[in-house]
C-alpha cells in the first residue's frame, strides 16, 4: 500500500504493517488503519502514520525494555473481541509523547497502551481505567 | 443536556440496550450500574479525557530531537 507520510515521506508499505483500529485511537475515531514503520534511532521504538492522514503520525514505544514490570491488564471482552488466545498473540504499543521543555522530556502513555493482534494486526486502544499506570511515564535511557 | 431527576434503584434507559440504574445515593456520592452491550465501551470521563488529552500531545510532536530517543537499559 503506498502511503503518503508528511513526516516520512512517500511509503511503500507491505500489506502486512497494515494495523487496523477499528475504532481509531482515543480522540481520533475517523483514522482507523495506520502503518507500522520501525526506526533507525532506537529498535524499541515504531511510527504509527495513518494511511488516510499524512499529517497523523505517533511516535510509540515497546514497553518493556523500559518497564519490565508492566501488566497492562486487559479485559475479557477486548481479547475475545480482538481474537487473542495468550499474551504471546498480541503486539503491545505505548504512545509516546515528547516535550523539550518539561524535566521529564520523553513520556510513554501505559494507561493506554495499544493491544494489537499480531497475526490479524486488528487493534484497540485500551484504557487500563482500574489500573494505576500514567498517561506520562518517563522513558529513562539505559 | 437533558436533565432527570432518580432516586436509588431507579433507573434510565439510552436507546434500546444500555440501561444506566443509580444503585446508591451518599452524601456527594453516587454509585452507578452501567449494563450495556459489550460493544459499548463505558468509561470514567476522566480517564477518557487524559488519554485524549494525551493522545492529542503525542501526534504532535514535530519529530525533531528523535535522536535523543532514550536507549533502553541494559
Amino acid at each position: 500500500v503506498l502511503v503518503h507520510s508528511e513526516r516520512l515521506g512517500d511509503l511503500d508499505v507491505p500489506d502486512d504493517k497494515v494495523l487496523t483500529f477499528p475504532e481509531g485511537l482515543v480522540g481520533f475515531p475517523g483514522d482507523t488503519r495506520f502503518v507500522m514503520i520501525e526506526i533507525e534511532e532506537g529498535a524499541s521504538y515504531r511510527w504509527l502514520q495513518s494511511t488516510d492522514d499524512p499529517t497523523l503520525s505517533f511516535l510509540t514505544v515497546i514497553p518493556w525494555p523500559f518497564f519490565p514490570d508492566y501488566e497492562p491488564e486487559v479485559d475479557d471482552v477486548t481479547t475475545q473481541e480482538l481474537g487473542l488466545h495468550q499474551p504471546a498473540d498480541a503486539i503491545v504499543l505505548c504512545l509516546v509523547t515528547v516535550r523539550d521543555d518539561s524535566p521529564d522530556p520523553v513520556t510513554a502513555n501505559l494507561l493506554g497502551p495499544l493491544v494489537i493482534n499480531a497475526v490479524s494486526r486488528v487493534g484497540r486502544q485500551v484504557v487500563l481505567a482500574e489500573s494505576s499506570y500514567p498517561t506520562r511515564a518517563a522513558l529513562v535511557g539505559g | 443536556m437533558l436533565v432527570l431527576s432518580r432516586r436509588a434503584n431507579q433507573s434510565i434507559v439510552i436507546g434500546t440496550d444500555v440501561i444506566v440504574t443509580v444503585l446508591e445515593v451518599r452524601g456527594d456520592h453516587v454509585r452507578l450500574g452501567i449494563q450495556a452491550p459489550r460493544t459499548v465501551t463505558v468509561h470514567r470521563e476522566e480517564v477518557f479525557a487524559e488519554i485524549q488529552r494525551e493522545n492529542r500531545s503525542a501526534a504532535a510532536f514535530s519529530g525533531d530531537s528523535l535522536s535523543n530517543l532514550p536507549k533502553p537499559p541494559g
